[in-house]
């Protein structure tokens, strides 16, 4: 039984938590929104269809892995796939990078390592790994079979066409205006998004009682549910989510597994952030899809009772 | 809206994120908000946001002069670059979808200066009881990121005892001597000086006599802040604010309490006392 409400609001409570997301946050997009003036700047048309392999499911494959070497966390991919979208990378492996990028970067896997000392570390980091890359690539696997106009935001891909020729007779003072013109703007559109997203993060993560959620610990199926939900709600950074993950002691490892999955691919903030480059119909789909898929995979890994 | 006054407003709020998280971490109030390992990335973004905004003043002076090229200022009052606007309709409707794009930029305008206000304001610097009630007090260490990990050799603020003699302990010190006899052995019973904030005991206190000492617990930021405390049992009655900072002198107790070893420190003195320059434990 809760000894306080489930609910109780404070002004100055939600303003400083909306405060520390952003500030925590506004590096990480902004490294994003200058990496998307750089791939907008250096990164001609042509090399990005040249770069992927033609099979179209093997591509999907190969953008769920760049983000072992094009690392970038959740708060900066966004302008980043704006750009390579608008580049010209398939609708199927943007989706697919968006998703895997935050799990498959480097600096994720050793947050993972460290945070799971004693707690089965490798199996954790391993299986986080794995299912996280195998549900972003069928993610675009499922996607390649839309059209993009039904899942990208109205207005998203314009002709780029024209914006490519002449950099190379441009002086470098001024194709740095241009990287900086075009980091700019996508901050400033994408911010828009981080700033709902953190406001209902912020909401949800000071006025919520979260005592509401132990008692769903006992049963698998309802701990993922709740622990992919509170993974959401806290919108904490895939590079340190495992530090929380580790801690929720009461919760199956299946549970602190969806948890590090669904996190990354869709938090509060994420919920508003792919508004900058996705439909509302496709962002509601895809959370529900990324639930129940996520869900049912962690669920049938606590039926099999791994000794870890 | 012209191309001019949309880079103008780029500049602008560019420049009041840059100046503001610069003002931030020169008077240090970014320890208010972020773990210090992040505080560099924020400080350098600010720095970066000023960069940005200098360049875009700079594009002002490369614009195209309207007879140039008409269609780039129908794009500026859209607020993008022109490439991404092609497919716009010219029709009838086009007079009402600038005025609905131009509510929607004012909007997102306001939206971005909202950051702005709050800090301005001055009013969002820690959390109320609110929040701690809703987190709810972790005393046990096991529940905290990484800290169950190891404890340290020595009491963290042991190394000098203070002008009334008494030996300055952290919350946390005496979290970690639940588990570890060792640990516990270089306080328990000793005279001990602790700061933490104040919350009043609503439940688990049938004699009135109990508060407990709290400090906020952060990962990255103080939106994952757990308060992490030890009760203290006080007998006097006390009227100090919720969350206001305490000085409290007594010595550490670790009974046995409903089957659990407990952390409770036994005060002879509680007194009001400005907060730390560092507000949180790590």
């Amino acid at each position: 039984m809760l000894t306080t409400p489930w609910f109780q609001f404070s002004l100055p409570d939600f303003q400083y938590a909306f405060l520390s997301i952003l500030l925590e946050g506004a590096p990480f997009l902004l490294g994003g929104a200058i990496l998307s003036g750089l791939l907008e700047e250096f990164l001609p048309q042509s090399l990005m269809t040249r770069l992927l392999p033609m099979n179209p499911r093997t591509a999907i494959v190969v953008s769920g892995l760049l983000g072992m070497i094009f690392p970038v966390c959740e708060c900066g991919i966004v302008p980043v796939v704006r750009r390579l979208l608008r580049k010209g990378l398939p609708v199927s492996c943007g989706v697919t990078y968006m998703l895997a990028a935050p799990i498959v970067n480097p600096l994720v896997i050793l947050s993972t390592l460290a945070a799971f000392r004693g707690q089965g570390a490798v199996e954790m980091t391993l299986l986080r790994f794995v299912i996280g890359l195998t549900v972003a690539i069928l993610a675009g696997w499922v996607v390649s079979f839309a059209a993009p106009f039904s899942i990208l935001r109205p207005g998203l891909l314009g002709s780029e066409a024209d914006h490519d020729h002449g950099h190379a007779a441009a002086s470098p003072i001024d194709r740095l205006t241009n990287v900086t013109t075009v980091a700019s703007r996508d901050f400033l559109d994408v911010a828009v998004y981080f700033v709902i997203g953190a406001a209902a993060a912020a909401l949800f993560g000071t006025a919520v009682n979260q005592e509401v959620i132990l008692p769903l610990a006992e049963n698998p199926p309802l701990a993922i549910a709740s622990l992919m939900g509170l993974a959401s709600v806290l919108s904490v950074c895939s590079t340190t989510d495992a530090f929380i993950a580790a801690t929720l002691t009461t919760f199956p490892m299946a549970a602190k597994l969806a948890f590090l999955v669904f996190g990354p691919m869709l938090d509060f903030k994420l919920l508003f952030l792919y508004g900058a480059a996705f439909s509302r119909r496709f962002i509601l789909l895809l959370a529900a899809g990324l639930f129940v898929v996520i869900g049912l995979l962690c669920w049938r890994l606590a039926t099999l009772n791994l000794a870890w | 809206m012209s191309l001019r006054i949309s880079i103008l407003r780029d500049a602008l709020l560019l420049t009041l994120w840059g100046g503001m998280i610069l003002w931030l971490s020169l008077t240090k109030q970014l320890a208010t908000y972020l773990h210090p390992a992040l505080q560099p990335y924020t400080t350098a973004a600010g720095v970066i946001f000023l960069l940005l905004a200098i360049f875009r003043v700079r594009s002002l002076m490369v614009l195209p002069t309207p007879h140039q090229h008409e269609h780039h200022n129908h794009d500026a009052c859209c607020a993008h670059p022109h490439h991404e606007e092609e497919a716009h309709d010219h029709g009838a409707h086009h007079q009402e979808s600038h005025r609905g794009k131009s509510v929607a930029l004012i909007g997102k305008t306001l939206l971005l200066l909202l950051p702005l206000a709050i800090i301005v304001s001055g009013k969002a610097t820690a959390y109320s009881v609110t929040t701690v009630q809703n987190r709810g007090v972790v005393g046990d260490l096991s529940k905290l990121p990484a800290a169950s990990a190891a404890a340290p050799a020595s009491p963290s603020t042991s190394a000098s005892s203070s002008a009334t003699g008494a030996m300055p302990l952290q919350i946390i010190d005496m979290l970690y001597a639940i588990q570890m006899p060792s640990y516990r052995e270089e306080f328990e019973g000793k005279k001990v000086e602790m700061i933490g904030q104040y919350v009043p005991m609503t439940t688990g206190n049938p004699k009135g006599d109990r508060f407990q000492a709290v400090r906020m617990f952060i990962t990255c930021c103080a939106a994952d802040a757990k308060p992490v405390g030890v009760i203290v049992q006080y007998p006097q009655r006390l009227t100090m604010p919720e969350m206001g900072w305490v000085k409290i002198t007594g010595k550490p107790t670790f009974p046995m309490e409903g089957g659990r070893r407990a952390a409770i420190l036994e005060a002879t003195k509680v007194e009001p006392c400005p907060a730390p320059s560092e507000p949180f434990v790590y």
